[in-house]
């Protein structure tokens, strides 16, 4: 579905990402995780041509988006981009019907029944009907996230982006929104990648995990493969336990306090010590 | 007519000469008008001279007042006055806006305006296919004279204007015989301030000066702007500072300062009302003028 | 949706009715007052009563006018305020009306117009303001058309013309002083037809244009990045919006002088009516600033009549109270500022 060939970018003369190299297929659910810096934003905003690669590929469906033109792209993919705006006093509704631009056709003004019928299904599978006349700014966090999801979903796109869409939410919004995800993913066959910071509910949810570091790829592969201790030792060089989800047996990160690592340290010296 | 004509070119040749100021419009100009005005005298004399007359400035107000047309003048300006016990006339606008629908509505058949009215409005009137004519502002006792000759001529009342040229023209050269063998004085003209401006050639103020026997060291300037240095260095034996509003007190003060100034040391700076500087017709213009030489001269009679 | 659709049509029917209103109101009052049963009259008498038609002449002149550059002052504040995504701006901040002013200064100082006649005076001004269009656009449009940039450059190059300007009356004669003062001051009255239509055809093409870029200017109010999320060409529709802007705004303040307040109130109004999108924004704004601005006229020639006030005296009093007066005790601004 999206790939992207030696692709290298920066801003200015900072070299953001060097050498990227990763391939999503059709229908899957690839997790992008890595440390703050790692360059993930920089990928979806490559991936979006809000930047121009300074040297590299990146081809969706077979084709360079570089010949690409914006509304081209904004009808197949659709970004859920971080921090987005909360001060908008425009009703839920509206909102949504933005999301229908890419598919406006070239004279005309007013929407159609299609479009309503669109953002209807939208608001149904993100469970936002309820709020359809209220405005942006009088939702809270976790529902306004959901419109976000929902008028991307009024795109129609193949490929879904989400940048860290549940940084700020609770538990069980980072649930409720993760399960829309991956019910899209799975019902709807929307390709989607999704930056996460959260390493357990990316290996819980994602199909394929790609980890970043320093604007490199480390590892891409499955949860299991990617989620080991060697991994994010190296790549957040913080010390952790990696157990195995009791229900679902996917990998889990289990962090250690400093005390905890420093006993660990003392632990291994003294069974090197033993070995010799 | 045709005498009136010949005597009026021969007269204003005769000023000319005598006056010896070099006239702002050349001879062939004014040859030129004055065959204009023959020409078309001719045919005029057998019109009905207009009886709808607004005017657009206080110069012609006043000259129509003096010719005694006031009774013909429906119009003029908030500026314009009207002489104690005459009756009020509509006001349409002020000397450099007017009321357009106004004076469409009012049905004039002349329109004298000024050089101040408004460009594009008196484009409009012509456009609306009004009767207007331009009395531009005088700027010499010629032109004054010029100016009330034309005024007369429109609306019929030649001889009226011939006889108050005549009058006042008689009453300068019997000035100006009185001022001939008196010593010079120097002057400057203030008529602006911040920035200093000063009265050139082109002012009206500059033939008051001049025929009053004295010589305004800033007539042959370009422009009027002008330095207090300058001022200070040319050392005039008279500063004259117009109203301008309240700022001629003020002035007058400002200049006592620079004791170093004749003008100063010989308290011989005077403020002189800038409306009558103004002067629009031949009459006021000589009182001016008599005000002026009793300001240059105070020991002659 | 019918029900968007409605809501569209009645709102311009709404406009549609007050601007008859004020255009009826316009014809009636003046210097000489005509009963609105009498406008009807006239209009069916062709050259019956003349000095009626031909007052009916020089209002219409004067309404037609109003109308275009009002329209167009609206259309252009709109558009900026999109564009920039901040309620304050307006054409003036540009950096325009500096242009067009020094323009026709140097036209008067230099004794153009004396030669090249009625239209000289408007061609000077529009020259002027293209002249600063050009510097602004240039000196704005590197790889990305920096939104920051136009603003400061706008507001800079308006202080270097109005200093200019002041450099020019400091030296200039009285009747041109007076020449210059006037023009600046702003005044609808105007006999050249020519400029008249030119001018309502000008704000007619603007709103059809401008209705071009409607859903971008909806997108842009999300921010620069999500815009192009859904597929504007961002980069494209500022240079086309602030060409656009920047005509409609260099045209009015050639034919009617320096009008302010008008490209900064009705934008406001209307967004506080109709909230936040485009499609209504924009016949509400162009429709909305034409009737502002008849009406503002007609109170400017009838307050003190004989004698007229310059209208952007009117525009800034009835306008700049009323928008502070709305600005505190109404609700709040349904627009966000980056």
């Amino acid at each position: 579905m999206i790939e992207a060939r030696g692709l290298g970018c920066g801003y200015d003369s900072r070299f953001a990402l060097k050498d990227i190299n990763f391939k999503a297929a059709e229908n899957e659910l690839l997790g992008i995780i890595g440390p703050n810096g790692s360059g993930k934003t920089t990928l979806i905003r490559a991936i979006t041509k809000i930047i121009r690669p300074q040297c590299g590929r990146i081809l969706l469906e077979g084709e360079d988006i570089d010949g690409m033109e914006f509304g081209e792209l904004a009808r197949k993919m659709a970004v859920v981009s971080q921090g987005c705006d909360t001060e908008f006093d425009i009703p839920v509704e509206d909102y949504l019907l933005l999301g229908r631009i890419p598919h406006r056709k070239a004279f005309q003004f007013l929407e159609t029944e299609r479009d309503m019928e669109i953002i209807q299904r939208a608001m149904d599978l993100t469970d936002t009907a309820r709020f359809r006349k209220r405005s942006l700014n009088k939702l809270s966090g976790g529902e306004r996230q959901l419109v976000f999801i929902a008028r991307a979903l009024a795109q129609e796109p193949r490929l879904l982006l989400l940048d860290e869409p549940t940084n700020h939410l609770d538990i069980a919004h980072q649930v409720k929104i993760l399960d829309l995800i991956r019910r899209l993913n799975r019902e709807n066959k929307i390709t989607v990648l999704i930056i996460l910071h959260d390493l357990n509910l990316a290996g819980e949810y994602c199909d394929r995990l790609m980890l970043m570091d320093i604007g490199g790829v480390h590892k891409i592969g499955r949860p299991e493969e990617v989620l080991t201790y060697q991994n994010i030792e190296q790549v957040y060089k913080t010390i952790v336990v990696v157990e195995k989800n009791p229900v679902s047996a996917k990998p889990y990160i289990l962090l250690v306090s400093e005390e905890e690592r420093a006993r660990k340290q003392s632990k291994t010296e003294r069974s090197g010590h033993k070995n010799k | 007519m045709r005498a009136v004509c010949l005597w009026s070119k021969e007269w204003i040749n005769k000023v000319r000469d005598e006056s010896r100021v070099k006239a702002s419009m050349p001879l062939r100009q004014v040859l030129f008008l004055s065959v204009v005005f023959c020409l078309f005298g001719a045919p005029l004399y057998s019109q009905d001279y207009p009886r709808r007359i607004i005017s657009l400035g206080p110069a012609v107000t006043e000259g129509l007042y003096l010719l005694g047309a006031e009774e013909r003048m429906i119009a003029n300006t908030v500026y314009c006055q009207t002489p104690q016990g005459r009756e009020e006339k509509e006001k349409i606008g002020t000397v450099i806006r007017v009321s357009l629908e106004r004076i469409v509505y009012l049905k004039s058949d002349l329109i004298l305006a000024t050089s101040l009215t408004d460009r594009a409005q008196l484009a409009a009137l012509k456009d609306l296919k009004l009767n207007v004519v331009e009395i531009p502002t005088a700027r010499n006792f010629q032109e004054v004279c010029l100016n009330f000759l034309e005024l007369g001529r429109l609306i019929g009342k030649d001889d009226q204007a011939i006889k108050i040229i005549q009058q006042a023209k008689d009453e300068v050269d019997f000035i100006r015989g009185q001022t001939k063998g008196l010593a010079k004085p120097r002057v400057m003209v203030q008529i602006g301030a911040k920035p200093l401006f000063v009265a050139t050639r082109e002012y009206a103020v500059n033939d008051f000066v001049e025929l009053s026997g004295g010589i305004n060291i800033t007539a042959d300037l370009k422009r009027g702007i002008y330095s207090r240095e300058e001022a200070l260095k040319q050392n005039p034996d008279y500063i004259i500072i117009t109203t301008m509003g309240l700022a001629g007190a003020a002035e007058k003060e400002s200049w006592q300062r620079y004791t170093a100034l004749d003008a100063v040391k010989n308290n011989r700076i005077y403020i002189i009302d800038s409306e009558k500087l103004c002067a629009p017709t031949p009459l006021s213009f000589v009182s001016t003028l008599r005000e002026m030489v009793k300001t240059l001269h105070p020991d002659a009679e | 949706m019918s029900q968007k659709t409605f809501a569209l049509l009645a709102w311009i029917l709404v406009l549609g009715a007050i601007l008859i209103v004020v255009v009826l109101v316009s014809l009636s009052l003046g210097s000489v007052n005509i009963p609105l049963g009498r406008i009807v009259e006239v209009i069916f008498q062709r050259k019956g009563s003349v000095e009626h038609s031909i007052i009916f002449d020089l209002r219409m002149s004067r309404i037609l006018l109003g109308f275009a550059v009002g329209s167009s002052l609206g259309l252009s504040g709109v558009i900026l305020q999109g564009m920039f995504r901040n309620p304050l701006v307006e054409p003036y901040t540009l950096g325009i009306s500096g242009g067009a002013a020094l323009g026709v200064c140097l036209n008067i100082v230099l004794g153009v117009s004396k030669i090249g006649g009625g239209l000289s005076l408007p061609l000077s001004g529009f020259l002027g303001a293209l002249g600063v269009i050009l510097m602004v656009y240039f000196l704005s449009a590197r790889k990305t058309f920096r939104i920051q940039g136009l603003l400061l450059t706008g507001v800079m190059i308006s202080f270097i013309a109005s200093s200019l300007i002041m450099l020019i009356m400091a030296v200039s004669r009285v009747e041109e002083l007076q020449g210059i003062i006037f023009w600046i001051m702003g005044s609808l009255e105007e006999s050249n037809w020519f400029l008249i239509i030119t001018m309502l055809l000008v704000s007619l093409a603007g709103l059809l244009v401008a209705y071009l870029f409607c859903f971008d200017l909806n997108a842009l109010a999300l921010g620069e990045e999500e815009a192009r999320h859904l597929g504007i060409n961002v980069e494209r529709t500022k240079r086309m919006l602030f060409i656009l802007a920047s005509l409609l705004t260099g045209c009015s303040v050639s034919v009617a002088g320096i009008i302010g307040f008008v490209g900064l109130a009705i934008p406001y109004f209307i967004r506080l009516l109709t909230g936040i999108d485009y499609r209504f924004l924009l016949i509400g704004s162009f429709l909305a600033g034409g009737a502002f601005l008849i009406l503002c006229d007609t109170l400017a020639r009838t307050v003190i009549s004989p004698l007229e006030l310059p209208v952007g005296v009117i525009t800034g009093i009835i306008g700049g109270s009323v928008f502070v007066y709305f600005l505190h005790t109404g609700p709040q601004q349904l627009f966000r500022k980056t």
